[in-house]
């Protein structure tokens, strides 16, 4: 083993590395702006306040709840405020729908009775259901308000205090609805998006260091007919993609025990509340924005080595911004601002309003989002033309 | 003359120029790649653009095809000024790249630069695969061919629409002998039917089957003429000496004192 050899190609290594400014950016740069934007998102990420709706069916006892609720809450110093008072458990899910309160609490009807019999009465709470984390984070800061206000409110005499049961139901999905459940939209939105944009960027960096490009601009086809037939051509593929995604989600195939194998199932089995068309659609969408930002990012990169270092740039930040570990709303107003210019948001949003939400095409959030999109993916298809040199249109 | 293919050379021309720079520039940064550069060229000629790696000869072909956006000066092909996309209807470009693609079939490369082209029927394709010998290959995927045949299968599909003009990049690299006369065959009967044929190179070998050549160095034309002209304008008895005392070299290579004379010779 000769040390002058293995210094050599070391040496060669970095020689190397110190012309390719573009990689070694990428590799100490990129590190510090991702670890940068996820010590943000986690250090500043608002503390909303959770809007509480409070469903009284306990007349006069549970207007003193209600109203001893409130004194404590008014100002919101445990994150915390009591936002409204509803006639009937739809009226109050009818208002979480609407995002006029995250969480409503059912005063039962009984409670008087139960609490006399010494009964633990049931407190039904109901939580959007679209977001676990979130509705959990909620959960525990209503349950901590309840344990200060029940010292105050429990009748004198009730030994042990009675602690109530928490019945939960949820507006959207049902409380048992696990994390897949709620995150086969991201998966669908955010799968198409990174892999599709990863195949285009390769196969067009691959038209400009081939040569094939230059052949292709030295003939009349334009730049637009470039454009559009990749987008074309990966958009099929895109498709098929979404539809296999789609189907994998949303169906389950029990498979039986072969032999040694235990049995098992194929798909996620996931429920989609809404039009799974419209879902494919928004995904479509999506992917048809990553055709064109794999054309344009292209122009950036000299080896396919650098498309895939751009992961880092594209992928990981609307990974962390759009709405998929935390929600848009609670991230620092810079960070939201990021986010809403980002494709990836409106796409997740779009597909939980639809998978979860059940939403259709007369949603506004849904009718928005698909603008967005459309003109996020048309707003890229301009810039991977205006990457395409030549002299003629 | 004949040329060494035993084929009839072109006479000089006296129609309409079918290619023109017109005091043609190309900078990048503080390299003037392209200096000022002026010809006309006939129809139905073949021309050698000889000159070194790096004398700019790739870059006036991307400025001629508009490809590159001139710093100065205009380019003409069959008379309308570069770039237009009508113009690039009647060229057929040949990069010096490989410039097709791997994956996909002979066949299906040929099929698709004639599809843009408009040219895709099929006697078209049949043509151009058998004068590159390469029809009983149709369906080999490019990635499985040798050098050799994937330079013949680029200039198939540089011809498979019949282009007017043809600018051709080192299109004889890696091409063996008895092919490469096949091809001067072939460019030479081009020639005969009208087509006007540039030809890039670095090597002098196969510059006497040129009708006429252009030496450049150093982004400008510093020669031009026949190889018989330019050898006897240099006093020397091959072209790549003539090349180097055109450059203001002598033959071995070494700068002449007082050249007087010296690039001159347009």
């Amino acid at each position: 083993m000769s040390a002058s050899r293995i210094l050599a190609i070391a040496r060669r290594i970095a020689q190397g590395f110190r012309r390719d400014e573009r990689t070694l950016g990428l590799m100490f740069v990129v590190p510090i702006l991702v670890t940068a934007l996820l010590g943000w998102v986690l250090r500043d990420t608002k503390d909303t306040t959770v809007g509480v709706i409070v469903v009284n069916q306990a007349g006069e006892v549970g207007q003193r709840i209600y109203d001893a609720l409130v004194t404590a809450t008014t100002g919101a110093p445990d994150g915390v405020e009591v936002v409204s008072i509803a006639d009937t458990v739809d009226a109050a899910k009818e208002q979480i729908r609407h995002d006029n309160g995250d969480i409503a609490i059912v005063i039962p009807a009984t409670l008087l009775a139960d609490v006399t019999s010494g009964t633990r009465p049931t407190f039904t709470v109901i939580s959007k259901g679209t977001e676990p984390a979130a509705d959990a984070q909620a959960f525990g800061k209503l349950q901590g308000v309840f344990a200060s206000l029940a010292r105050e409110l429990v009748p004198a005499g009730a030994n042990p205090p009675v602690i109530p049961q928490i019945k939960r139901e949820t507006v959207y999905l049902t409380p048992e609805a696990d994390q897949v459940d709620v995150l086969s939209p991201i998966f669908l939105g955010f799968f198409g998006y990174f892999f599709v944009f990863l195949l285009t960027g390769v196969s067009f960096l691959r038209e400009r260091i081939g040569g094939t490009l230059e052949r292709l601009l030295a003939t009349p086809v334009t730049r637009g007919e470039i454009v559009l037939g990749y987008s074309l051509g990966f958009g099929i593929f895109a498709t098929i993609q979404v539809i296999v995604l789609t189907l994998f989600i949303l169906n389950s195939v029990d498979v039986p025990a072969i032999g040694p194998l235990p049995p098992f199932s194929i798909g996620l089995g996931v429920d989609s509340a809404g039009s799974p068309f419209l879902a494919f659609l928004i995904a479509l969408l999506l992917s048809i924005g990553a055709v064109n930002l794999g054309i344009f990012l292209s122009t950036f990169a000299r080896t396919e080595l650098q498309v895939i270092q751009f992961i880092p740039l594209v992928i990981v930040p609307q990974g962390l911004l759009g709405g998929i570990l935390f929600p848009t709303a609670q991230l620092p107003d810079v960070l939201n601002t990021i986010a809403h210019a980002l494709p990836l948001t409106y796409a997740v949003e779009g597909l939980r309003e639809v998978m979860l939400k059940g939403s259709d095409l007369s949603s506004t959030v849904v009718q928005t989002d698909l603008a967005v999109l459309a003109g996020i993916a048309l707003f890229f298809v301009v810039l991977a033309s205006g990457t395409i040199k030549r002299e003629v249109a | 003359m004949p040329d060494p293919t035993g084929m009839p050379m072109t006479p000089p021309p006296t129609q309409a120029p079918a290619v023109e720079a017109i005091g043609l520039r190309k900078r990048f940064g503080a390299i003037q790649a392209v200096d000022g550069i002026d010809f006309a060229l006939s129809p139905g000629r073949i021309y050698g653009l000889l000159g070194p790696n790096g004398s700019g000869k790739t870059t006036l072909i991307r400025l001629l095809t508009g490809l590159a956006r001139a710093t100065g000066g205009e380019a003409r092909i069959l008379g309308t000024k570069m770039p237009s996309r009508k113009a690039l209807g009647t060229i057929g470009y040949m990069p010096q790249s490989g410039a097709i693609y791997p994956e996909l079939s002979v066949a299906e490369n040929l099929g698709f630069f004639a599809r843009l082209e408009g040219h895709a029927d099929r006697a078209s394709i049949d043509r151009v695969l058998e004068l590159v010998e390469l029809g009983e290959r149709k369906g080999t995927p490019a990635l499985n061919l040798s050098g050799g045949m994937r330079r013949r299968l680029s200039l198939a599909c540089t011809l498979v629409h019949e282009p007017k003009v043809l600018f051709l990049d080192e299109p004889t690299v890696g091409v063996d002998p008895a092919l490469r006369v096949q091809f001067w065959t072939h460019f030479r009967r081009l020639a005969a039917a009208g087509t006007t044929i540039l030809v890039a190179s670095h090597v002098m070998d196969e510059a006497d089957r040129c009708d006429e050549l252009l030496f450049v160095r150093g982004g400008k034309v510093i020669g031009r003429g026949s190889g018989a002209e330019l050898r006897q304008r240099a006093g020397t008895d091959n072209l790549e000496a003539a090349f180097l005392v055109l450059s203001g070299l002598d033959p071995e290579g070494n700068p002449i004192q007082a050249t007087s004379g010296s690039g001159a010779i347009l």
